[in-house]
């Protein structure tokens, strides 16, 4: 998608920039040349990584995509504040103050104030959660939260396990490479919704009755995802150790003695981060996906705010109050869609075979 | 041939008794108190210690978890009889047996028995139009490559599979039952095909068409880029220059190789699928394996959720090994590496 939107606007300059990009001399940032091309080159070739970077600005789904991300992102951190700012917040006062509790009358469960009966209601932009009475903004804003932290903790964990395992696995070789090799196929093998669901009675179970247990919670969450998110990682980058272990600067830095830990470290990791940032960018929307399909299941975050948990309480009135499965509903849907189309453009643009 | 078969086969059976053993170890050790659960249960909540202390020893969580895994490992092959309680009744769980429901009192494996054709529909249904669906919008847009159409379709497919799945199937019930209302089809579920086959394909119909539709986007993407790749070959050219009509180079000369990647995909899609409905299952109330441990998650009932956990991993071994057999007959090269 993102080189298709790019089209129009791609070739010609690309064309006229690429060939200056190279290669740079110093004088020419004393040009006063501020702009995105020649920033940060004072002297040779640019890193690929620089160059992607250069793509990625010029890519203009990537930028509204980064721009949509970095909203969610700051609406995540500053949850709190924002609440705070609109008036908002999770807890309750009484529910019948709220929420129409004359059950006699056709509104029985909805909101007294705000949609969808009655206009707009500055006190709870978003509406009120029917039932319960909670806001329904408060309730997005901490879903956003739990969502971004959860899926970004578990991409995090999932990616330097499947980092180092991969590693490991490619660099070893011999009895090494077959045990992990056997290890990722093993995970492979185990459906991970089925996985999850197994899990939730156990963690449930054990600690319900703890003080802890949302944290607790949105911790076997995180555990759960990175136990089986790491395989794809660890797969990517022990092929691509294989084959790069081969290859004369290896070579080189075990001759000269470099010790294993640094060679791992030093010499193969700066080659593969274009795969695995593309592998961990495409994890990240998965795992939002995943923490609220979970929610919506009903074994995921279900103490705490959750975008899944509104949309599973908010099925059922979809046909009085839309507006309720709407909200979470466009809040995982732009976040994913938005993530995973970043993802593409950052694969397209590390991409040397990719021209435009 | 034969020496790689027997090879595959083995490990995936060394796979399957670990996951077997893991799923038997997580529910050993995973609870802080696994009877607790059926404890509360038979006793509607007055579970004293005492009585707990009852139901620990009979049920066997007082003896040494390997004991207890090889009583269980048994019963899978040969049958055992399971009881909860002194005075409770005797329970024969006949082989294979993965235990008895502590909600039904049933035995697991037969509950899994009645809930399968439901699952098995919603898989065939949306794989079959996974592939009728897929594959021909794949091969046209290869054939119109880089045409608006072709922007257009990869563009927007792109989109819908960005979405996640759960969302896009209950958006699609959401509309056609509740605001639409279409007569017929808005009343899913399963209804065994034996009884009434029309009811059976109308209660399945949304379920297969919003699987199918999100499902192909993936199958478009395949076809279309090996279809592609194949129509750049030289033979086609060949086929081109020799004046064999456009239809028979593409779908005779061309479909056919394009077909064998996409069809190794199809495998072991087919297998997460099977073992992976619970969304759809649970967003068109289809009474399949998936919402049976749903429900039995939400009940506590840990015989029927360990079932249904090891019943996925079993079939997505077995997807795998079909999928890896058929591969190296279909690729040589496979089986000498």
């Amino acid at each position: 998608m993102p080189d298709l939107n790019s089209v129009a606007s791609g070739p010609s300059e690309v064309s006229m920039s690429d060939p200056s990009a190279g290669i740079q001399v110093a004088e020419k940032l004393h040009d006063g040349a501020t702009d995105d091309e020649t920033r940060g080159d004072e002297f040779a070739g640019r890193s690929p990584l620089r160059i992607a970077l250069t793509r990625l600005r010029r890519d203009k789904v990537a930028v509204v995509c980064f721009a949509v991300v970095m909203f969610f992102v700051f609406v995540a951190v500053f949850a709190p504040l924002l609440a705070k700012m609109f008036g908002v917040s999770l807890d309750t006062v009484s529910v019948c103050e709220v929420v129409e509790c004359n059950y006699a009358s056709p509104d029985a469960g909805l909101p007294k104030a705000g949609p969808p009966a009655h206009g707009f209601d500055p006190e709870h932009p978003f509406g009120i959660n029917p039932r319960t009475g909670s806001d329904n903004l408060a309730h997005w804003l901490y879903g956003c939260r739990t969502s971004l932290m959860i899926a970004g903790a578990a991409t995090l964990a999932a990616s330097i396990v499947g980092v180092l395992m991969g590693l490991i696995a490619g660099f070893m070789g011999g009895i090494v490479d077959k045990v992990l090799s056997f290890i990722i196929d093993f995970f492979l093998t185990i459906p991970f919704l089925l996985a999850a669901l197994a899990i939730a009675p156990i963690i449930n179970e054990r600690f319900a009755a703890s003080d802890n247990y949302p944290t607790i919670q949105k911790v076997s969450l995180i555990g759960v995802l990175a136990v089986f998110g790491w395989m794809g990682v660890a797969r990517l980058v022990r092929g691509e150790v294989l084959s790069l272990r081969e290859r004369e600067f290896v070579h080189a830095a075990r001759v000269i003695g470099m010790p294993t830990r640094r060679i791992l470290f030093r010499e193969l990791l700066p080659n593969l981060v274009a795969p695995i940032v593309v592998a961990v960018s495409l994890m990240l929307p998965a795992f939002v996906a995943l923490e609220a399909g979970l929610a919506f299941l009903g074994i995921g975050v279900t103490d705490g705010a959750s975008w899944g948990q509104t949309i599973l309480k908010a099925t059922p009135y979809w046909d009085s109050y839309p507006l309720f499965l709407i909200e979470p509903m466009v809040g995982v849907v732009l976040l994913v869609l938005s993530l995973n189309l970043l993802g593409d453009a950052i694969r397209d643009a590390l991409d040397p075979k990719t021209r435009r | 041939m034969f020496a790689y078969l027997v090879k595959r086969v083995l490990s995936g059976i060394v796979v399957l008794f670990l996951v077997s053993l893991s799923i038997f170890l997580l529910f050993w050790f995973g609870p802080s108190e696994p009877a607790q659960s059926i404890c509360d249960r038979e006793t509607s909540n007055r579970c004293t210690p005492e009585r707990l202390e009852v139901f620990r020893e009979t049920l066997g969580f007082n003896n040494p978890w390997y004991q207890e895994y090889g009583t269980f490992i048994d019963g899978v092959f040969t049958g055992r009889e399971i009881k909860f309680s002194k005075n409770t009744k005797v329970y024969d769980c006949e082989a294979p047996c993965l235990g008895i429901s502590y909600r039904t009192k049933q035995d697991v494996f037969d509950e899994m028995k009645t809930r399968m054709p439901a699952t098995l529909s919603v898989a065939l249904g949306g794989a079959t139009l996974y592939l009728l669906l897929g594959i021909p919008i794949g091969v046209a847009a290869a054939k119109r490559r880089g045409t608006l159409a072709d922007k257009a379709l990869v563009s927007s497919f792109l989109a819908i599979s960005s979405i996640p799945y759960y969302l896009f199937a209950l958006l699609a019930w959401l509309f056609v039952t509740i605001n639409l209302q279409v007569p017929v089809i808005s009343d899913t579920g399963y209804f065994p095909i034996t009884d009434n086959p029309g009811k059976w394909a109308s209660g399945m119909l949304l379920a297969w068409i919003a699987l199918g539709i999100f499902g192909c986007t993936q199958y478009t993407r395949y076809s279309r880029g090996s279809m592609v790749e194949v129509l750049s070959e030289d033979y086609i050219r060949t086929a081109k220059a020799k004046g064999l009509p456009n239809r028979t180079v593409i779908y005779k000369h061309g479909l056919r190789s394009a077909l064998v990647p996409v069809v190794t995909i199809f495998g072991i899609d087919f297998g997460t699928l099977l073992a992976g409905t619970i969304f759809t299952e649970r967003i068109f109330d289809i009474e399949g394996i998936g919402l049976w441990g749903l429900e039995a998650v939400y009940q506590k009932d840990l015989p029927v959720v360990s079932a249904t956990a090891l019943f996925g991993a079993a079939i997505l071994i077995t997807s795998n090994l079909i999928v890896d057999v058929i591969y190296s007959v279909l690729d040589p090269r496979v089986r000498l590496s």
